[in-house]
């Protein structure tokens, strides 16, 4: 009884603390609307159950975008195999021409419809470092939640940002 | 007045979008941690009642066989009970996802290719390969209790052999090619852990 009230406790306290970033992490794993919101519900589930043996050996929100990627990734695979889709590496990106051709005009809207579809097309570790770095984890944090040396993550950071610079920078990408 | 977009910037144009402040309640959860039991259920149930057909049927049966098909049929049970016990041990019917909660991603991706390479590399030794001796059996032991039926037995028991052999030669290959595969990425992923 009490430890069934420790997982409700600490579910509630993941959804409390980190709701909208499930919320952002689903949209960056799943472009449809409907088949997001059942993503979703399968994170929350996810992660209920996974509190059922959360022993602190590591921080919360370690745990949570752990566990939260593990369940999506896992929906990412089965997506996958049903749609044959393709998944790319960063460094494909960072070596493919810009497809921007022309200056861009972006809104920030439109810059984060461009982020997402850009987010979308990655296997699913480097979205893992991709989508971390852009809700503000340093290093240490992106290296705990996915098990990559800090030498990689730093690597892997770095190439992020040349691709976002390209891809929102050269074109003449402006915030309004 | 507008401001060029920089890699920082976007972070905050990331974590300002507008969300759908999506929750569940606990007793939704609860509904659907049943929903998720009965599926388990019924996926164990699916996995060993094919086997449990196989004993069955050939335990009730196998008293009015001549002897070579009595040990088919035995061997055909024998099998059945190898591939049940494979599969309880291997633990196929458990959640993986509940299992890897805690690992990293990296972890998580890695063990999920090992157990797809495994699955393609080893599936004939405990899924199809324990079969194979009761199938073989009965072959034989059909074409022996009907010789008038068939004018050239032995013949028929080879060619069907080869052919049998080949497809499981041609599938043994692409599975083999496969865990390869399979087994590059996982070096990769190994690479990345520095």
């Amino acid at each position: 009884m009490a430890a069934e009230s420790s997982q409700d406790d600490l579910y509630r306290q993941a959804a409390a603390g980190f709701g909208d970033a499930l919320d952002r992490l689903a949209r960056a794993y799943e472009a449809d609307a409907d088949t997001r919101r059942d993503l979703l519900q399968e994170i929350h589930f996810a992660l209920w159950r996974s509190f059922g043996g959360f022993d602190g050996r590591c921080s919360l929100r370690t745990w949570v975008y752990r566990v939260a990627h593990n369940a999506a990734a896992s929906h990412v695979i089965r997506q996958r195999r049903a749609n044959a889709a393709v998944l790319v590496g960063l460094e494909e990106i960072e070596a493919a021409p810009d497809p921007n051709d022309g200056p861009l005009a972006a809104g920030r809207r439109e810059a984060l419809e461009r982020l997402l579809a850009l987010i979308r097309q990655l296997k699913p570790l480097d979205l893992q470092i991709i989508f971390s770095y852009l809700e503000g984890l340093d290093a240490a944090s992106i290296g705990e939640i996915t098990g990559l040396s800090p030498g990689n993550v730093a690597t892997k950071i770095h190439r992020i940002k040349t691709i976002l610079t390209r891809q929102f920078h050269a074109g003449g990408s402006h915030v309004e | 007045m507008s401001n060029e977009l920089r890699p920082d910037d976007l972070g905050e144009v990331w974590r300002r979008q507008k969300v759908e402040h999506t929750q569940m309640t606990l007793d939704e959860i609860r509904a659907r941690a049943r929903k998720f039991q009965r599926r388990i259920l019924f996926r164990n149930f699916r996995e060993y009642a094919a086997i449990a057909v196989v004993v069955v049927f050939f335990g009730a049966t196998m008293g009015k066989y001549p002897p070579l098909m009595r040990a088919a049929a035995g061997l055909m049970i024998a099998g059945g009970l190898y591939v049940g016990y494979q599969l309880h041990r291997r633990g196929s019917a458990k959640t993986l996802a509940a299992d890897l909660a805690p690992a990293s991603c990296l972890d998580f991706h890695r063990r999920e290719l090992e157990r797809q390479r495994d699955l393609v590399l080893n599936v004939w030794s405990w899924y199809l390969g324990p079969m194979i001796p009761g199938l073989a059996f009965m072959v034989v032991a059909a074409g022996l209790a009907n010789p008038g039926h068939l004018k050239h037995v032995w013949r028929f028991v080879s060619a069907y052999s080869a052919v049998v052999a080949l497809a499981f030669y041609l599938v043994a290959r692409l599975n083999r090619r496969a865990a390869h595969r399979l087994q590059r990425r996982i070096d990769e992923l190994d690479a990345m852990r520095g």
